[in-house]
């Protein structure tokens, strides 16, 4: 597994802080930035290509919720993996996130590894696929 | 290790980033003994499948080979351990590199109360607290910022003029102070510093529901609050404070000049 890949990431999330924190845990991908659910719509529909999506479920304007529904509902974005991720511990959030498609979901505060674990574990399910 | 995900167990350990992409000095050093220990744990992995294959297609290991794949399992398991060790290290030394990087990114007062916020609520975890910082006269404090309405009436009142026996010890001598106590329902007293006197203080009520307690990581990021959240506040302050004299003066001096062209008739 190689962490060190250069990914393609689009990150949606209101925080110039966690946004800073993905840039250094996720070194060297590129990383496609929205501050919220309709922001990283049309991110996603500029760069369809990205091998996946790290969605906060809390934002203003459109929740994380509202965009992955959006997303999933559009074919050409739908097979793209995404990672909820929640503060709150909103059980029946990451509940709803996870039946509407996410493949994995993260709790802030989160530790680097986790992160890696997780996507450590996309990649080999996208590389067997 | 946190349970802050639906993890699973890796079977190999994460791979590192490039050296191009690292800070200078240790930082850099540290990086490449980390990926020297992966490499051996790489290749102690390859040898111990190379030896199971062996033994898998019936060859009996002797008992020298025997020992030395127990020896090279002891190694590997070894190197595991420390390798998850330090890549736990690496991850809180960002934590705490971006926590300090986006405490002094911008010099807009609101801006950096925000970044106190998020550092408090998505890095550490807390659900509720309250930034004070001490009056003009130095005499109480005022809640200069609020999150997730804790139900203290000096919290509402937005001062605090003391009674809080863990809030006062830690405005007193400048210590960190964890509760709570029977006369504090505080969890956390972080005293806020700047150049080693006490300006106030991060108050933490609540942590978020699934974090039952602080771990060992947050003390760090709570004394990193304690030094550099008040001194960026005050230096976003004093910028705010200039740029608008500033601001004035250029006024003042554009209004002058206009009335002695308006006077003189010149250009």
């Amino acid at each position: 597994m190689n962490a060190a890949k250069n990914r393609k990431v689009l990150i949606v999330e209101d925080s110039r802080l966690i946004h800073k924190m993905y840039e250094m845990m996720l070194r060297p991908s590129t990383l496609v930035s929205a501050f919220d659910g309709q922001d990283g719509l049309e991110k996603l529909n500029q760069t369809p290509d990205v091998d996946f999506v790290i969605l906060d479920i809390n934002m203003p304007k459109m929740t994380g919720l509202e965009f992955l529904a959006r997303m999933k509902a559009t074919p050409v974005l739908a097979n793209i993996p995404v990672i909820i991720v929640s503060t709150h511990g909103k059980e029946e959030d990451v509940e709803r996130g996870l039946q509407q498609g996410a493949v994995a979901y993260l709790r802030k505060p989160f530790q680097r590894e986790d992160l890696l674990k997780i996507v450590n574990r996309i990649e080999s399910k996208q590389s067997l696929a | 290790m946190s349970d802050s995900s639906d993890m699973i167990d890796p079977s190999e350990p994460a791979d590192l980033p490039e050296a191009k992409n690292l800070p200078t000095g240790g930082g850099r050093d540290a990086m490449a003994t980390l990926r020297r220990a992966q490499q051996l744990v790489r290749d102690a992995q390859a040898a111990i499948e190379e030896a199971s294959r062996v033994v898998g297609q019936g060859h009996a290991p002797s008992g020298e080979a025997g020992a030395r794949l127990a020896a090279a399992e002891a190694e590997c398991q070894e190197l595991n351990e420390r390798l998850a060790e330090v890549e736990h290290q690496v991850g809180r030394l960002m934590t705490l590199y971006v926590a300090t990087y986006q405490l002094h990114a911008t010099l807009d007062p609101v801006e950096v109360q925000s970044t106190i916020s998020e550092i408090v609520l998505n890095l550490v975890g807390a659900e509720q607290f309250v930034l004070l910082l001490a009056d003009e006269e130095g005499k109480a404090c005022e809640v200069r910022l609020m999150h997730g309405e804790p139900d203290l009436a000096w919290a509402r009142a937005g001062r605090y003029e003391g009674g809080d026996p863990l809030l006062d010890a830690a405005l007193i001598d400048g210590g960190l102070r964890f509760g709570p106590s029977e006369q504090s329902p505080a969890l956390a007293v972080v005293p806020l510093r700047v150049q080693d006197v006490t300006v106030g203080a991060l108050v933490i009520l609540k942590l978020l529901e699934h974090k039952p307690a602080f771990v060992k990581e947050d003390r760090d990021l709570l004394d990193l609050l304690g030094a550099h959240a008040a001194s960026a506040i005050f230096a976003a302050r004093v910028y705010s404070k200039t740029a608008r004299k500033l601001r004035t003066l250029e006024s003042l001096i554009r209004l002058v000049n206009k009335g002695q062209r308006d006077k003189g008739g010149g250009p």
